[in-house]
């Protein structure tokens, strides 16, 4: 079990949040279409290999890296996990992205659009976690008056699937713009979010304390997470909730791009515009009262015994409501906001994978890129610079500089290879964490195989 | 130098420096959590009229019981429980108090050392009394903890009565000194 915690703990502090900031504008690749459906792609039609046209792994911690609590440096582990804790912020998230396509394919049409569709699995998974919280498990509760919140606790997990079709559009020579529509099919969902309260001591009036919870407000939303019976649980039903058995939603992707001048484009997309409605195995949970008491007040009273505790125990459930909930819900995606300006320079190109000449190619790109992803549990920002670089007909990388929660010192490579209509691409960041992958506090990774025609293959 | 080299090469230094700093996972085995939980407990306030009987005859105890709330899961990372209590005797009487366990059939299974002795008009006084490490284990086997409180005879031979205005408060809390190891 505790290798188990410990294989968590590295894959979940190697790989970081949906940021695909190295995949994102990059070489005209048909997986961009999915992170900006107005990106300009060149190619006549594409298909990508199943189930490895793209793999991708992101997760993250912002608290602290594997190499802060294990490093074996001669420091006690209780003085290591003690700096961690007091270097904690006020709140720290953790977040997990994995999606895995399935199919992706393509193909221009006669007016010139370029359609595109897919289906891929994506499991995300995210939990900000209070300070307050973490000092209650590791000091406990005995500094008076010290308030311990939950105002900051927020968590949601998701797996689902998601079949998309979209269109590009070249407007003119300046404006290309794209549309993507998804229905989510999701197999289960667990959601909390809002959540609010504290629990404090303080001197009392009739005992030495005065114990409150006060305020508290939780709501933890679940569906297709509990079971009357676990047996149902087979291979053949997560296949079937794929398969758009699950609760069905819908969005839309929508993006962008302009090329203001000669040598310069400027982009931008919204992702994941959209909703699940959660019908099927739904159970929540919610918590809402208040309650303060200073003991037990004893009667001594031999004649008439009381169940004390019992009686606690009543007053507390009256105050501090525990319900069960079975209706449906509905949760907006976490949205996604993609933008970037670039300046492209060097040497115009036009090659066999750039059949489509009303734009003009440049070997080099450099510019900026911005990424937010906006969700009722967390929301976050992150920047990055970049410069991309055309090596030869068969070779085209892009390097990277990203600040985001997770580190300020997130340098990322991006390799994209064709041979005739093959390509192949990889994508990762936290390169400098390579030299110690234990220290890295977040990273991410994708790569994918995709056959590209255009009009020459 | 050609970008293409340069590019080459951040590849290959990256690869040939993908390693990791010497980590120890068997740390884990050194590490603990020392959380202190504090607890409200009891309270009471007695007057004369708790020590007369109906017939206003001094007697010379009273006692009261209560459901412990326990969560058995956890003693095992219990290291020290400390009971705190804050009597205010105004009474010109000692009173003892008692602090037992009793498990499920009602059987004592543990009496908390020291017995509390409440010296005559003695204010307000705190003690404290704990569960040693090697009797935590009690807890198990406890249902219920009672509560006896018993009145020491006057050293004048004088009783109580009914309209003696005189007060013995009790309050007590308690902590929890857990320790989690092997988290």
């Amino acid at each position: 079990m505790r290798k188990l915690i410990y294989l968590f703990l590295f894959i979940s502090l190697q790989n970081v949040a949906q940021n695909k900031q190295i995949l994102y504008d990059f070489n005209n690749l048909p997986q961009t279409l999915l992170l900006n459906p107005g990106a300009e792609v060149y190619n006549q039609f594409h298909v990508g290999f199943p189930l490895l046209s793209q793999i991708s792994f992101q997760a993250g911690f912002t608290g602290f890296s594997t190499y802060d609590i294990f490093a074996n440096n001669g420091v006690p582990i209780n003085d290591k996990i003690r700096k961690a804790i007091n270097n904690y912020g006020k709140a720290e998230f953790f977040e997990a992205n994995q999606q895995l396509e399935v199919i992706n394919a393509g193909f221009r049409l006669k007016n010139n659009n370029y359609l595109s569709f897919g289906f891929y699995e994506e499991f995300n998974a995210l939990a900000k976690i209070p300070r307050d919280l973490v000092d209650l498990f590791y000091e406990g509760n005995s500094v008076i008056n010290r308030h311990y919140s939950i105002k900051k606790l927020a968590a949601r997990a998701e797996l689902l699937s998601v079949l998309h079709i979209g269109l590009s559009k070249k407007i003119n020579k300046k404006w290309q713009v794209g549309a993507r529509f998804k229905i989510y099919s999701s197999v289960f969902n667990v959601h909390s979010k809002l959540n609010t309260g504290e629990l404090y001591l303080e001197n009392g009036t009739n005992n030495i304390y005065k114990q409150h919870i006060d305020n508290v407000s939780f709501l933890m939303q679940t569906s297709g997470v509990f079971f009357d019976n676990t047996d149902v649980i087979t291979q053949s039903y997560i296949q079937k909730k794929l398969l758009f058995g699950g609760n069905l939603g819908a969005g839309v992707d929508v993006g962008f791009t302009y090329h203001p001048k000669k040598h310069w484009t400027i982009t931008g997309s919204i992702l994941d515009f959209g909703f699940i409605n959660y019908k099927k195995n739904i159970k929540s949970y919610r918590v809402k009262g208040s309650y303060e008491v200073e003991g037990i007040q004893l009667d001594f009273d031999l004649n008439n015994p009381q169940n004390y505790w019992q009686n606690l125990k009543d007053d507390f459930d009256n105050q501090v409501v525990l319900d069960t909930i079975y209706t449906k819900y509905s949760s907006l995606r976490p949205v996604k906001l993609n933008g970037s300006i670039a300046y492209a320079f060097g040497r115009p190109y036009y090659d066999d994978c750039h059949f489509y000449k009303e734009s003009e190619n440049y070997t080099d790109k450099m510019g900026m890129q911005i990424f937010s992803t906006i969700g009722a549990v967390h929301s976050y920002l992150a920047a990055t610079l970049f410069y991309e670089k055309r090596i030869n007909k068969h070779l085209q990388t892009k390097i990277t500089y990203t600040a985001d929660p997770f580190s300020f010192t997130n340098i990322g490579l991006g390799l994209s290879s064709h041979f005739r209509a093959f390509n192949m691409y990889l994508a990762a960041d936290n390169l400098i964490s390579l030299s110690n992958v234990y220290n890295t506090k977040s990273a991410n990774i994708q790569l994918g195989i995709n056959f590209i025609f255009n009009k020459k293959n | 130098m050609n970008l293409k080299y340069y590019i080459i090469s951040l590849i290959l230094i990256s690869t040939l420096n993908s390693c990791t700093k010497s980590v120890d996972f068997n740390q884990i085995d050194d590490a603990n959590v020392h959380p202190i939980y504090t607890s409200t407990l009891i309270y009471a306030d007695f007057t004369a009229i708790k020590f007369l009987d109906a017939n206003n005859q001094e007697i010379t105890y009273t006692t009261d019981l209560i459901e412990a709330p326990i969560d058995k899961t956890t003693i095992k990372y219990l290291e020290k429980v400390e009971f705190t209590l804050i009597i205010t005797n105004t009474f010109n009487r000692e009173f003892n108090f008692h602090f037992n366990f009793f498990g499920d059939a009602g059987q004592l299974v543990y009496e908390l050392k020291p017995i509390v002795i409440v010296a005559p008009n003695s204010g307000e006084t705190t003690f404290t009394l704990e569960i040693p490490p090697d009797d935590i284990q009690v807890l198990n086997n406890t249902r219920y903890f009672g509560f006896l409180v018993t009145l020491k005879p006057s050293s004048d031979g004088s009783t109580l009565n009914g309209t003696e205005i005189a007060n013995l408060n009790l309050k007590s809390s308690v902590k929890l000194y857990y320790n989690f190891r092997k988290i």
